[in-house]
């Protein structure tokens, strides 16, 4: 052990280094496979994009397969509140989607292909009595 | 909606590229790899996937225009909410796909400039009249169902940004379609006017949508840099078979009849037969129509069909209307709307 950890000086009293403040904090987007969507995997904090690269590679890359990554600076983004601005309002809305027309358009075929059948089942019926 | 089969992708095969590069660019294409705007690209290939891409945005936006002109008029409060939202969804897909367009180099400024003065095109099956509700029910039903069919077997392809948004627009179209077969379903389980007027309506569109997947395919398309370089994946001609599988057995169910009909010059038709060559061909289990007039097809290319200068007139009117709102947004005197 050197000499000045057996004498580490004094807790009490004042720094004598500056306040530096914190590193910037990027978002950071990992891509698994070529073609993928980015995917938001945490923040590191980092002097700039390409420091954040680097420790993003080290916290993000390493422990799964990948094969990109994106650094944002978290105050580049922009976000919706949970509770403020809902997005997909609570209101009936399956009038845009294909599943609110499947019970309807499977009713009406039944419908249709039954009376095809109906008619088919007449006209051989007649054919056969008269 | 829409779809970008009949482009002609004009590639101008006197650049010389290195053939390096090139063969590690084909490779990665044969390796089922999906390409990137930041990859190296042959310049005929960024140019194809630039005018495929931007022909496919200018038809999302013009094919809105028909369908828009009847929000007003639908025959229930449910029809016109999903009408509104279906147009909704078609300028949805016209803004990703020029964004697409956008990242192979040409502006969007320019794009939609371009679309209003013709120096690009849109997709021929626009410039047809939907005078009735019936034309609603059939576009939505013929004309996303063929472009379903079109944009899935795109969504094969290998460039990632178009691969990625035609996955997105797929889902929105399978609302569309289904949306148009329940609608069709209700005219054709309806009166007896009812049901004429989705005849007289599926009369109208049936060759049009025929004529939606293109020409006819020529004989070395598959070696040609569209279909090589996975920019489309299914011939023009497998496609319309797939669609003519599907949609004469369902038409007959429906108690709609194939014609083959001669229009007007407004898009009318004035004259109807039961097509002759309608059958199935159990051997190749393929369904057999008659063709359709590919003169009109071209005619129609070239600006004369019924509605050419209708829909760009409409689209320079609100371009030109837009103006004070493009101006606000560029010198930045916008923020966000206030909170509701």
């Amino acid at each position: 052990m050197s000499k000045i950890r057996e004498h580490p000086p004094d807790a009490d009293g004042e720094m004598t280094s500056p306040k530096e403040g914190d590193l910037e904090a990027f978002a950071v987007f990992t891509q698994l496979q070529r073609g993928d969507p980015h995917t938001y995997a945490g923040c590191v904090d980092a002097a700039d994009a390409k420091m954040a690269l680097q420790f993003a590679r080290e916290h993000y890359g390493q422990d799964q397969p990948c094969v990109n990554i994106w650094v944002v600076p978290k105050r580049a983004i922009a976000a919706t509140e949970y509770d403020k601005d809902l997005i997909w309002r609570y209101t009936d809305q399956t009038y845009r989607l294909a599943r609110g027309y499947a019970k309807g358009v499977r009713e009406k075929w039944e419908k249709i292909r039954a009376k095809n059948d109906l008619d088919d089942y007449e006209k051989e019926d007649l054919k056969e009595m008269f | 909606m829409s779809g970008s089969s009949n482009v002609g992708l004009h590639i101008d095969h006197n650049v010389q590229e290195d053939p390096e590069k090139l063969a590690e660019f084909e490779a990665k294409i044969d390796a089922g790899q999906l390409i990137e705007p930041d990859d190296w690209l042959p310049q005929a290939y960024r140019t194809g996937m630039l005018k495929m891409a931007e022909h496919h945005a200018n038809s999302e936006i013009i094919g809105a225009l028909p369908e828009g002109e009847w929000i007003t008029r639908a025959p229930s409060l449910r029809r016109k909410l999903a009408l509104t939202a279906k147009v909704q969804d078609e300028v949805g897909h016209g803004q990703m796909l020029y964004r697409v367009s956008q990242d192979l180099g040409k502006t969007r400024d320019q794009m939609l400039r371009d679309l209003i003065t013709g120096v690009t095109k849109y997709h021929n099956v626009f410039n047809y009249p939907a005078p009735t509700w019936g034309d609603i029910a059939m576009i939505q039903w013929l004309i996303d169902g063929a472009a379903i069919m079109n944009q899935k077997s795109l969504a094969d392809g290998a460039y990632g940004p178009y691969v990625r948004t035609m996955k997105r627009i797929n889902m929105e179209e399978a609302f569309h379609f289904k949306c148009g077969e329940d609608m069709v379903l209700t005219l054709m389980s309806g009166t007896a006017q009812q049901r004429a007027l989705c005849q007289d309506a599926f009369d109208r569109w049936w060759y049009p949508s025929l004529m939606f997947f293109g020409p006819p395919d020529k004989p070395n398309c598959r070696n040609l840099p569209p279909m090589r370089w996975r920019m489309k994946t299914v011939t023009n001609d497998d496609l319309r078979q797939r669609f003519i599988n599907r949609f004469a057995p369902a038409a007959k169910d429906l108690g709609l009849k194939i014609h083959v009909v001669k229009k007007s010059d407004d898009g009318m038709v004035i004259e109807k037969q039961l097509d002759p060559n309608l059958h199935y061909d159990e051997s190749t289990e393929n369904w057999t129509v008659t063709e359709p007039d590919w003169e009109e097809f071209y005619r129609v290319i070239r600006g004369g069909g019924p509605c050419n200068k209708q829909r760009l007139g409409l689209r320079r009117l609100s371009y030109e209307q837009g103006r004070w709102v493009r101006s606000a947004i560029m010198n930045g005197r916008v923020g966000l709307p206030p909170a509701a």
